[in-house]
């Protein structure tokens, strides 16, 4: 491995996710989340060296979304710029590597869309092979189905199982104000609810929602001067799969295996139980055991604690709700998690995914300490 | 960066209107297979994949790079799925050269596509902002004003649109690659007819199903392939918001700056005599004498005289995209991408029937959005 730079977290803001923001364009919801990481941080925004964006036109109904994203970023004059059409976590990644690279040492990392334009489970029905499975109509949901079935198939999970990680994450996120859902619930009210496509039932299920989300990203020495308690970067790595559902395992993800490994080593963690705190995109109760097991990772969620923020069932603003693990991570890292604090969190670990069934992964390992000295 | 940067294969496909004899794996396989063995590598000594496109409405697939990860032997690999309109091809291949840059990875594969036949790109490039009335008419009716404002300003003559498109296709005449490689005249592109005033039809661009692959590597990967690769010298992404008064779009701010970068890191402070040869995003023939100000080539409306002197003809000063460039080929997404891989194809001495004699150094060029987004980098020969 090559020599790397100690590279912090700094600052972290989110619009409160909402099923429809009525009064604002994307760009709109932006603006305010850009001025807060920066004011946050202290800094104007001639300060920052590099700006990613995460988004994607078909959420945005229409090509280059992005485009008027520069608006709300403060793109003038002429900035360092990369748009990735992807997750804000992923834009975190890069802006990382970049900074690796000793092309910047602060980095601006922005998601944003309106998924309330259109309908976010027949857009995601177009990310499948369109000659052989798009065409059959099968979306998140189904796939998710499918999903699920090959994992209680494998391990002999039951629907009270799954009932039971629903109702933690959502008994949890009743203590995040960001959340689009606050009320706590119990395995039993969870199970009386219906089928969405079995064995997945609705309440098991994120609401669509959307937000804005910004991260800073700085590196040692810049870090120290934006942040009270910056959140050290120990590890990170990220893996795709082939989508082809029939192609792979569904009741694994090799790929989040092969990234949490990577990062893992990178991070010096010897075992996934010495984290704190595990901020997971899971967007199924089944996804959450299937990603516990792959990230070696208690799936009763006591240590480390899994989505003490409520996670994505609590709330999935596309492209942004892996952006938001890393926040959340941020968060409990440097003691701005309210509510939902977990008492001396050192080391935590961040989760995004992209694609249909964990077709991509994304881990960090971060800690409240720097990595390399 | 924090060590060097090298091409050290490049692969493209047959360009052309429609491409029925492939799907879209099958596209983007055509330019990766000629790619990796250009570098005489397996699918198994590549550390990352990075792709690049424009808008996903031009195929219908939302997030193409997901159906195409295993098609591009992505498959447990970091893949990462670049989008800055008209510009992505440049800034993705920037994004791979940052990646091996860093130290963290040493042979990158990077891609750019599009298959425009898939869709209607006049449709797909029509964006529809909240309040706006809708323009609906493609990226030819957006940059027409611009280039109308450059003739005004400059008193550019009638003839230099013309002049730029018939020197395109003679270049392409001799790129076995190209869309359109059938040569016009002066007088076929003066009575062509009007698209967009001042843009006719033939100053513009084709709608092309294409790909281009490249793999970048470290130093020690490159000495271990079978050729001499190109350097990397300098690579930037620059973007400007879109509602600043009094932005300049005819020469826009973040292109100055964006030039400025590349030259400066790569140690160009003449670029007219430095540079050997250029390839930039001429998606109407207007652009040409346009960018060549942008770029710092000449004085502020003296680039209309480049091309009217003909000295950005093959064999003349400063040839411009010998290749033919986008006017001849224009798969959108990729067509960034091979700007910056015909640059480093002309100091690798490979170009083949359009190779420029004796280029050592290349500037690579893309621009999108409302000419707000620009990637480039410079080339050499030597480390």
């Amino acid at each position: 491995m090559p020599q790397l730079r100690n590279v912090a977290i700094v600052g972290f803001a989110q619009l409160p996710i909402v099923a429809r923001d009525e009064h604002r364009i994307a760009t709109d919801m932006l603006y305010p989340v850009v001025r807060q990481a920066l004011a946050d941080c202290g800094v104007e925004r001639d300060a920052i060296d590099y700006q990613v964006a995460g988004s994607t036109d078909y959420m945005d109904g229409r090509p280059f979304g992005f485009v008027s994203a520069l608006d709300a970023t403060g793109s003038w004059p002429p900035r360092q710029d990369l748009h990735l059409e992807m997750d804000a976590a992923f834009c975190a990644y890069y802006a990382w590597v970049r900074m690796q690279a000793g092309d910047c040492d602060t980095a601006l990392v922005v998601g944003h869309g309106k998924s309330s334009e259109g309908d976010p489970n027949r857009i995601l029905n177009l990310q499948l092979d369109p000659y052989y499975q798009a065409a059959i109509g099968l979306d998140p949901i189904s796939t998710g189905a499918l999903q699920a079935s090959a994992y209680m198939a494998r391990t002999g999970v039951t629907d009270r199982d799954l009932a039971t990680i629903a109702a933690r994450n959502r008994t949890a996120g009743a203590r995040n104000p960001d959340n689009q859902l606050h009320q706590a619930a119990t395995p039993e009210e969870l199970m009386r609810s219906p089928w969405a496509v079995e064995p997945l039932r609705a309440a098991y299920l994120p609401p669509l929602g959307e937000s804005a989300t910004c991260l800073i990203l700085a590196a040692e020495g810049k870090a120290e001067k934006m942040c009270d308690r910056p959140v050290w970067i120990h590890g990170t790595d990220h893996r795709a799969e082939m989508q082809a559902l029939g192609g792979r395992d569904l009741s694994r993800s090799a790929g989040a295996a092969l990234a949490a490994r990577r990062a893992y080593s990178m991070a010096g963690l010897s075992a996934a139980t010495d984290a704190d705190v595990a901020e997971l995109t899971a967007l199924t109760p089944a996804e959450e055991l299937i990603l516990a097991e792959a990230l070696g990772l208690d799936p009763s969620g006591s240590r480390p604690v899994i989505n003490p923020s409520g996670g994505p069932i609590c709330g999935h603003p596309i492209m942004m709700t892996g952006g938001i693990r890393l926040g959340e991570a941020f968060r409990q890292l440097s003691g701005r998690a309210g509510a939902r604090q977990v008492a001396g969190a050192k080391r935590a670990i961040a989760h995004a995914s992209q694609g249909h069934c964990l077709q991509q992964n994304l881990v960090w390992v971060l800690g409240s300490e720097r990595r390399w000295t | 960066m924090k060590r060097p940067v090298a091409v050290v294969g490049v692969g493209q496909t047959q360009h052309a209107a429609r491409r029925a004899d492939v799907s879209i794996p099958g596209l983007v396989r055509e330019a990766v297979d000629r790619a990796l063995l250009d570098a005489g590598l397996e699918h198994k000594d590549i550390d990352a994949v990075i792709i690049g496109k424009a808008p996903d409405m031009l195929e219908g697939v939302c997030h193409p790079e997901q159906f195409l990860a295993g098609a591009v032997g992505a498959h447990l690999k970091p893949l990462l799925r670049v989008h800055t309109a008209g510009s992505v091809g440049a800034s993705t291949a920037l994004t791979a050269v940052t990646h091996v840059a860093s130290g963290l990875y040493d042979r990158v594969l990077t891609i750019a596509f599009e298959k425009q036949s898939e869709g209607n790109a006049m449709w797909a490039l029509s964006p529809n902002m909240p309040f706006t009335p809708p323009l609906v008419a493609g990226a030819g009716g957006f940059f027409a004003p611009y280039c109308r404002a450059y003739i005004t300003r400059t008193g550019c003559p009638p003839h230099i649109g013309p002049l730029t498109a018939v020197n395109a296709r003679a270049n392409a005449a001799r790129n076995p690659y190209a869309h359109l490689r059938e040569p016009i005249t002066l007088d076929d592109v003066m009575n062509s007819p009007m698209l967009w005033d001042p843009i006719r039809y033939l100053e513009t661009c084709p709608s092309s199903d294409g790909a281009i692959a490249m793999v970048v590597a470290s130093e020690e990967a490159a000495k271990k392939g079978p050729r001499q690769p190109a350097w990397v010298k300098s690579g930037f992404s620059y973007a400007e918001a879109m509602w600043v008064p009094g932005r300049d779009q005819v020469s826009p701010l973040a292109g100055r700056v964006c030039a400025k970068a590349v030259y400066d890191r790569a140690g160009i402070t003449d670029p007219w005599k430095q540079i050997d040869t250029a390839e930039i995003y001429v998606p109407f023939a207007w652009f040409e004498a346009m960018w060549l100000e942008n770029l710092g080539f000449c004085d502020v409306g003296e680039g209309w005289k480049i091309i009217e002197r003909g000295e950005q003809k093959l064999g003349a000063h400063l040839p411009i995209n010998p290749s033919g460039g986008v006017l001849a080929s224009n798969p959108i997404g990729a067509s960034g991408m091979l700007r910056l891989g015909e640059a480093a194809l002309q100091v690798m001495g490979r170009a083949g029937e359009h190779q420029v004699e004796a280029a050592k150094t290349a500037l690579g060029h893309a621009y999108g959005g409302g000419a707000q987004y620009f990637a480039m980098w410079i080339v050499s020969s030597e480390k």
